[in-house]
């Protein structure tokens, strides 16, 4: 089994983004990925935070500057904003969106939108007798 | 054997009226369930019925692995119009299962990257997300069921509202409606004929979580105005009809359900109304779908038992 073989517990992409991007919300201003390293504990490779920064910056999740001869990283947007862009992904990649996740409202038809004012009118109209 | 076994692939149509009828003339709960039931039943036989045609097309095959007792004349006799049938269910067949396998694991992979997607947020039941797109859903499964809406869509509906939302979802989730969903779409790969019932399915099982999430926040109104604010907010993606012949969609249909009279709770109606006729017309249906399926199968195998010389 290979999963034995690379540590006691082998994490997925989306918890390690996850735990790069709370440590580098811990720094006091933009940091270094071997920062970010020594903050994780040194749990992670230096090349593995290198790679998740990158995959971040990828997402909008956090920026860049140089500094010297490495970069210095800065968050742009908190886990919330990062489960956005991901959930985004999910459902632009289901072409038919209602057909794994039932969603609270479906497309509205040509007339629908019409038809709804109407039907909402009228509610609103009841409720102010 | 004979045209029995023909039967159960044709016999999903006596489910159309009921179909049709069971959004105004039945509880929605009832109505998930019965063209749930109805709809399982039927594409389990229909896909058995293919299974034994298709046994008796493959023993045709020259080089095929089956016992050569099984192409016997006897055993071909069985079906009529074997030649054509028999081969027809072959490819028929590999259609089915390879749809089938396609529809469960999307189901499966969607669940999971959606889940996987919120990996970093609290473990909160809700999980709001900030994002100028509006939209809200349930999502079973995981690490526990969750609720996933976004700001956009929060922002645009009052706090009665908002909580009708969360009832709504909420119910998805209690009465696990992603099992009905999974099901009737499944069946409805395993026989096309069965396609207006995982229509209709997806239809009452928005209904129910209505119903039920009026009952929560104990107004049907307020229900039916996040419906309509949430659709109105919503309205990028318009769903692909003809404009002239566009019924009213899923969304007004439920508002207006909502804003007129609860549903009656009793469950069956009777025998005497258009609806009662359409159940039970469905339900018989399904009951001689599920005989001539067994007695094909039973049949077939005391056939192919006499044929194999053991």
């Amino acid at each position: 089994m290979t999963d034995h073989r690379q540590g006691p517990r082998r994490r997925g992409h989306g918890e390690l983004e996850a735990l790069v991007l709370s440590a580098l919300h811990g720094a006091e201003g933009p940091a270094t990925a071997g920062w970010v390293q020594e903050r994780l504990g040194g749990e992670l490779a230096y090349t593995t935070v290198i790679t998740i920064l990158t995959r971040l910056l990828a997402k909008g999740a956090v920026t860049r500057e140089r500094a010297g001869r490495s970069f210095a990283w800065t968050p742009a947007s908190d886990q919330a904003g990062l489960a956005a862009h991901k959930m985004r992904k999910v459902l632009d990649a289901e072409s038919d969106r209602g057909a794994v996740l039932a969603s609270f409202v479906t497309g509205l038809g040509p007339d629908d939108e019409r038809l709804l004012r109407e039907l909402l009118g009228q509610s609103r109209a009841e409720r102010a007798d | 054997m004979g045209w029995f076994v023909f039967l159960p692939l044709v016999l999903p149509l006596t489910a159309w009226p009921i179909a049709r009828l069971a959004e105004q003339h039945l509880h929605p709960r009832a109505a998930t369930r019965l063209l749930t039931g109805v709809a399982a039943v039927m594409a389990i036989c229909s896909t058995v019925c293919l299974a034994l045609v298709m046994v008796v097309g493959t023993a045709q095959l020259p080089g095929n692995p089956l016992p050569d007792g099984w192409s016997d004349p006897e055993v071909r006799a069985a079906v009529p119009y074997d030649e054509v049938a028999g081969k027809a269910a072959i490819p028929a067949l590999c259609v089915v299962l390879v749809a089938c396998g396609r529809t469960l694991w999307r189901h499966v992979t969607v669940r999971r990257r959606a889940h996987r997607a919120l990996t970093g947020m609290p473990g909160t039941e809700v999980a709001v997300l900030p994002d100028e797109a509006p939209y809200a859903y349930a999502l079973p499964g995981g690490r526990r069921d969750r609720v996933v809406v976004t700001t956009a869509l929060l922002d645009c509906l009052e706090p009665a509202e908002r909580r009708a939302l969360f009832a709504h979802e909420r119910a998805h989730l209690a009465a696990r409606h992603h099992r009905f969903l999974l099901a009737v779409r499944l069946a409805a790969r395993a026989n096309p004929f069965l396609r207006p019932l995982s229509t209709a399915v997806a239809y009452t099982a928005e209904r129910w979580a209505d119903e039920d999430a009026a009952r929560t926040v104990g107004s049907r109104r307020i229900v039916a105005r996040a419906i309509g604010k949430a659709a109105l907010v919503s309205r990028g993606t318009p769903v692909a009809t003809l404009a002239g012949f566009a019924a009213p969609g899923p969304v007004p249909r439920r508002v207006a359900a909502l804003l007129g009279p609860a549903p009656a709770g009793r469950s069956w109606p009777s025998v005497f109304t258009t609806a009662g006729l359409a159940a039970w017309g469905a339900a018989a249906g399904t009951a001689v779908s599920a005989m001539s399926s067994a007695n094909s199968a039973v049949t077939m195998y005391f056939i192919l038992h006499a044929a194999t010389p053991f």
